[in-house]
């Protein structure tokens, strides 16, 4: 079709030039919108960066400079001698992966049984769970500080864990009843003829099957766990995560100290969500991200 | 299958301790066939589903125990009143309605959510019909664009403390292209304060619509632009009369499912404007730290409502029409 319409274009010389001058007024707004667009998500980052690199005059200043002028290792040299970071960085790292072993425990179960549920209670089930990951956590948060409180749970790493499952444990159910439900039941029936029992064709079959989707639900149990802020100012009065220890500074106006641990909170979201991007599909996207 | 199954549920058809005396006893066919009695439908749906039963259990409960529980209870903390324990009472209700921290708290929720969705769904609109074309550097700025996906939430209010401050980068871009001829402080209460908290809202969650959008941008089959463009149709036309038509579920999904979070927006007003501007998440946050649990029970509760409007407006608008996982 192209073929036939496009040397038609060129027969009328006034015709081309207005084609052409057209397609070029597009293709530099074109170009200036995507570099505008890239610029406007760079541009934070990079502020962040420069902060935890810059001397204080190029920042407490009234005029700060765009680019990156005196550098300096000195916040981030401060920040590893003073022993500030390990143990919140202990904490942080305790805590994601525990949140995303015990969701996976507990979530990958009860997803393979949804799956093979009937269609129309599978569905009721799958939309069950999104409905409780909308709910405002600071209206579960209020009762559940209090009570873990009283239970000896603030300011413990098992406390914050099962904090964070109350958020990632519909999540991840979720992302693996997905998993589950493309492998064929024919496999299980297959297995189970050559006379292997259930939880052993569960074992050896089905779950190394879904090892992919497991291991992906897991990092996103992990990074929304080692992202959290609200849970961990509820519950650790005086303990601290990562994410605790930067809003601490930032309620202080520490601004070097926020710029800092900024950026050693993004490092491992921003690889981990590097190999994420493929499995991050739409129907994952509602319940991905808190406001 | 079935009989597999009943592995779990115990001994044959035999009902389950009678089943297993009769194993200690050493005559399991025997006995089992002599005790046979037809168990009830509901004891044989158990003994036929006993594996996925315990096996959706733990997951049931701690939603029971850990999510729906604390919802209630933060109602019925919120009918509690505060000095006198009287139950049920409005006494919160009113003298959270009463406070002006909580009215302003309400206006700039709903002010950051307008100003926040509708920047979104622009941005996201026009980037993911960008992407929805083939030119060079697409993969390049497609992972441009995602880039907040991979930055805590909280370090974008983070990041927005260095360019809204009073002695910030976007008063200093602002001043060098001559826009403004004084600072301004943008974190304070009313629509500056709102804008802010949008604006790094935006930032951050953008890349959420793009991919909601470019889904939806996808799933439209091509041969309707084939076909509008043998019809002589502007590029402009198909968009309006084609493009965005089609394109409306997507958008719906968007706007709802991103409402929903900027109603319960929390880590980004909290580190960037901290009690500064209050929003319905920090303002309970703030009550519950003072010391009132009912007052943050009360004014919780009415956040819940405002969210389960949209949730129940989110099935019934997208999920019904989905259909399946």
């Amino acid at each position: 079709m192209a073929t036939v319409t496009e040397p038609a274009r060129r027969e009328n010389p006034a015709e081309s030039f207005l084609y052409r001058l057209r397609n070029s007024v597009f293709t530099l707004g074109f170009v200036l919108l995507a570099a505008f667009f890239v610029a406007w998500f760079v541009f934070p980052l990079y502020i962040l960066f420069k902060v935890s690199v810059s001397q204080p005059q190029d920042v407490l200043t009234q005029r700060p400079p765009l680019l990156i002028q005196n550098f300096t290792w000195d916040h981030w040299e401060r920040m590893f001698n003073l022993d500030r970071i390990l143990p919140p960085l202990q904490m942080s790292l305790t805590v994601a992966t525990g949140t995303a072993i015990m969701c996976i425990l507990i979530a990958a179960p009860a997803a393979y049984a949804i799956s093979r549920l009937p269609r129309g209670l599978r569905y009721g089930i799958v939309l069950a769970l999104l409905f409780t990951r909308m709910f405002p956590e600071v209206t579960i948060a209020t009762p559940i500080a209090a009570r873990f409180y009283g239970w000896g749970l603030s300011d413990s790493e098992i406390g914050l864990i099962l904090a964070h499952m109350i958020r990632n444990l519909p999540f991840v159910a979720w992302i693996l009843v997905g998993t589950f439900q493309v492998i064929p039941v024919d496999l299980e029936e297959a297995s189970q003829v050559d006379g292997a029992g259930r939880i052993s064709t569960l074992v050896r079959i089905v779950f190394p099957l879904a090892l992919p989707g497991i291991v992906v639900a897991a990092m996103f149990a992990w990074l929304d766990s080692w992202n959290d802020l609200l849970w961990a100012i509820y519950l650790l009065p005086s303990e601290f995560t990562l994410p605790r220890l930067t809003y601490y500074y930032a309620a202080r106006g520490g601004f070097f100290d926020v710029a800092t641990f900024s950026v050693i909170l993004t490092i491992p979201v921003f690889f981990i969500t590097l190999f994420l991007q493929r499995y991050i599909r739409t129907g994952y996207l509602s319940g991905a991200v808190k406001g | 299958m079935d009989r597999r199954d009943d592995q779990t549920g115990g001994v044959g058809s035999a009902t389950q301790p009678q089943g297993d005396v009769a194993v200690a006893a050493g005559t399991p066919g025997v006995t089992g066939k002599l005790q046979y009695e037809r168990p009830s439908a509901s004891r044989r749906f158990i003994r036929r589903n006993a594996l996925s039963i315990i096996m959706i259990l733990p997951l049931v409960l701690y939603i029971f125990g850990f999510t729906l529980l604390p919802v209630f209870d933060s109602i019925r903390l919120s009918l509690v009143d505060r000095f006198t324990g009287e139950f049920p009472t409005t006494s919160n209700y009113r003298e959270v309605m009463d406070s002006t921290n909580f009215n302003r708290a309400i206006r700039n929720t709903l002010g950051i959510t307008a100003i926040g969705v509708t920047l979104e769904l622009i941005f996201g609109l026009v980037i993911a019909l960008m992407l929805a074309r083939a030119f060079r550097a697409r993969g390049f700025f497609r992972s441009m664009v995602l880039i907040p996906l991979g930055v805590p939430t909280l370090v974008a209010g983070a990041a927005m403390i260095y360019i809204l401050g009073l002695q910030g980068y976007l008063n200093e871009i602002l001043l060098r292209l001559n826009i403004i001829d004084q600072q301004i402080l943008w974190t304070v209460e009313g629509w500056r304060g709102m804008f802010s908290i949008a604006i790094a809202d935006t930032w951050k969650t953008t890349p959420l619509v793009i991919l909601i959008l470019l889904a939806g941008l996808e799933a439209i089959p091509g041969d309707i632009y084939e076909a509008a463009d043998v019809d002589g149709a502007s590029k402009w036309r198909q968009f309006w009369d084609h493009t965005l038509p089609l394109l409306m579920p997507a958008i719906t999904m968007a706007v709802i499912l991103r409402a929903i979070d900027a109603f319960r927006i929390f880590d980004i007003a909290i580190v960037l404007a901290g009690s500064q501007v209050p929003v319905m998440s920090s303002f309970v946050y703030f009550e519950y730290f003072a010391g009132n649990l009912n007052g943050a029970s009360a004014a919780s509760t009415i956040l819940l409502l405002m969210i389960v409007i949209f949730i129940v407006l989110y099935f019934l608008i997208v999920e019904r029409r989905r259909g399946d996982v």
